[in-house]
């Protein structure tokens, strides 16, 4: 039970995480591989301002969103000019920059050791606190619903249809007189506020941030959810984001499937794969998980799978994905 | 200044890898205008399919190269066969999100085969530095920097005196007037980008002796060869080649000069490369060395 409030929780977190993506890359095709970076910058200052400043929950929280916004300014200013290849290596190096600044700057991030010993948040006036992940599990929730009702909101409005205006075809946009600058940039800072909020979340819940954290393979992670999900859909994000979180679990139990068969068949191991045709169809199998269900395999095995589902996604719809007909 | 020319020797050198790392990567880039993001991983695996043979089996170089050849030839025919090539026509995002998941599938493969930790080519033996007027340098080091200038060299000759390489010049211009033209576009890119790939594995089998190997290596020299592309300007193959020897001198000479009784920390070293994209993509977004201007 604890487990599943456990991957509940993380499938809330993702579900920030993925839906502010979506709105870049989903309606505005900006490959921003920074993403993640934002992310890791709002853990870093939450973890930082909770554990140095001994700083309240909202503050943390605002800070962290606002650091972010900030972030996705620079990045803005910084990629402008940059279409498509150009923006994709952009926006790749920035995030590398930060990496290279948390495994580095060690007298504030403490380099790949992390950051340890994060408290959960607590309301004094309210006289709750959220060391139970039950009430951590309803504060994620509560922030969460509030993130899709503003997403929501500007994924349906005239915002949202000057974005994808300006993915297809940017000198037509401004022939209309819309602000196409103005509107990327606010796309990034929307979607870097959340990134934020999302970070703080992860670094409250999980209470020990390091580097590792948010590497490359976290940002493949994300952007398979959105292309799971067609980049640019509302529900299809959430989908992705539940069926991708969920789907790695069951390699987690993978070293039990003998006990599984010893119970299904009522015999020892041994027996079952002594039996013709059946067992030498089980025994490789079996051999197969138990080598995948040890922990040095497992984590690389995870990133394979997401690797794959993404490969298999873009593979099967690649006429539809990004069109370059109209879609607005 | 007595450590100036050690610097500009060891600029030199990682210059020359970078630069053998890129070469495959611009060219793949002119051709096809795709991203390979995997282009670094290659050098991974072709540094572990020697590294297999070389130090786990004991065979001799001769085999052990041939092996890695092999086996780089293979899985580059295959990657471009599923990864690349039915995307390359469609959309920029498609090959860049492919190519991305095939570099995660290389780099689980290597890490679930060979293990995460640190494997070094040379462990076996001892290599001696040798020393010219105050400079240290091994004779892997001079391998690496002759190698560069000779394999170099043969691009050059190929692409500007052969007849294969007026053809590729000819697709990189213009495909639709090259292949009217009767230029097989198909067999060009397989050829590009297979020996592409060959070239990156050299440089990682160089990597491995100079340094060490790791499955996360990939990702590193992806983005430093993505940064001598975008130094030189976007399939320029010559700016490129010069974007990757400026790399390596300003990363080396970053970290090595006091800059008034303050010198950056060797961690920064890796962090130079991406601070540099972000610097000509802000104001020089052609590149140093390219001088016709983008369309758009």
């Amino acid at each position: 039970m604890e487990y599943f409030i456990h991957l509940i929780i993380i499938i809330g977190i993702y579900l920030i995480l993925a839906q502010s993506f979506n709105l870049t890359l989903g309606l505005g095709l900006l490959f921003n591989l920074a993403h993640v970076s934002v992310y890791a910058v709002g853990a870093y200052v939450t973890a930082l301002l909770a554990t140095e400043l001994g700083m309240g929950f909202f503050g943390c929280l605002v800070c962290s969103v606002l650091i972010c916004g900030l972030f996705a300014i620079i990045l803005g200013a910084i990629s402008i000019k940059l279409k498509e290849d150009y923006f994709a290596i952009g926006t790749l190096a920035f995030s590398s920059v930060i990496s290279a600044l948390l495994i580095n700057w060690k007298s504030l991030t403490h380099g790949v050791l992390g950051i340890p010993g994060i408290p959960r948040p607590e309301f004094s006036f309210l006289k709750v606190d959220f060391y139970d992940n039950i009430n951590f599990l309803v504060l994620t929730y509560v922030l969460v619903a509030i993130t899709f009702f503003m997403l929501y909101l500007f994924f349906n409005n005239f915002f949202a249809r000057t974005l994808r205006a300006q993915s297809e075809f940017r000198q037509a946009t401004k022939a209309l007189g819309k602000n196409t600058r103005l509107t990327r940039n606010m796309s990034f800072f929307i979607a870097s506020c959340f990134a934020g909020l999302a970070g703080s979340l992860y670094a409250y819940y999980i209470n020990y941030i390091d580097p590792s954290s948010f590497s490359l393979t976290e940002m493949i992670f994300v952007l398979t959810v959105v292309v799971v999900g067609k980049p640019g859909s509302f529900w299809g994000c959430v989908f992705g984001t539940v069926f991708l979180v969920l789907l790695p679990e069951p390699l987690r139990f993978t070293r039990d499937v003998p006990l599984a068969l010893e119970w299904l068949f009522g015999m020892p191991y041994p027996q079952i794969s002594a039996i013709p045709v059946l067992g030498w169809l089980i025994t490789p199998v079996v051999s197969f998980l138990l080598y995948a269900s040890r922990p040095s395999v497992l984590g690389p095995m995870r990133q394979m799978l997401y690797a794959v589902i993404l490969f298999i996604v873009v593979y099967f719809r690649r006429e539809a994905l990004f069109p370059v007909q109209r879609r607005v | 200044m007595e450590i100036l020319p050690q610097l500009l020797v060891n600029s030199l050198i990682s210059g020359s890898i970078y630069a053998l790392a890129s070469a495959g990567l611009a060219l793949v880039y002119g051709l096809l205008r795709v991203l390979n993001f995997a282009h670094g991983h290659f050098m991974m695996v072709g540094a572990y399919a020697f590294y297999f043979l070389a130090v786990e089996q004991a065979y001799g170089l001769p085999a052990s190269a041939a092996f890695a050849l092999l086996v780089i030839v293979l899985l580059a025919a295959l990657s471009f066969k599923i990864f690349v090539e039915p995307f390359a026509s469609l959309s920029f995002f498609l090959p860049f999100v492919t190519t991305l998941s095939l570099a995660t599938i290389f780099e689980s493969s290597v890490s679930i085969i060979f293990d995460v930790n640190v494997k070094s080519l040379t462990s076996g033996f001892e290599i001696n530095s040798l020393s010219f007027a105050g400079i240290f340098i091994t004779p892997v080091q001079i391998v690496i920097i002759l190698s560069a200038l000779v394999l170099l060299g043969l691009i050059a000759f190929i692409i500007h005196s052969t007849s294969l390489g007026r053809r590729i010049r000819a697709l990189s211009q213009d495909d639709y007037a090259g292949q009217a033209l009767g230029v097989s576009k198909k067999k060009i890119n397989y050829l590009v980008f297979i020996s592409g790939a060959v070239l990156a594995a050299y440089a990682g089998i160089l990597i491995g002796y100079e340094t060490n190997l790791q499955p996360t290596m990939g990702n590193a020299y992806t983005i430093k060869a993505f940064a001598a592309m975008i130094l030189g300007g976007l399939g320029n193959l010559w700016g490129t080649i010069a974007g990757a020897y400026v790399l390596g001198l300003v990363e080396n000479l970053s970290i090595g000069i006091d800059f008034w009784g303050y010198s950056l920390p060797a961690g920064y070293k890796d962090a130079f490369a991406f601070v540099m994209i972000l610097l000509v993509l802000l104001f020089k977004p052609r590149g140093l060395f390219n001088k016709e201007a983008r369309e758009a």
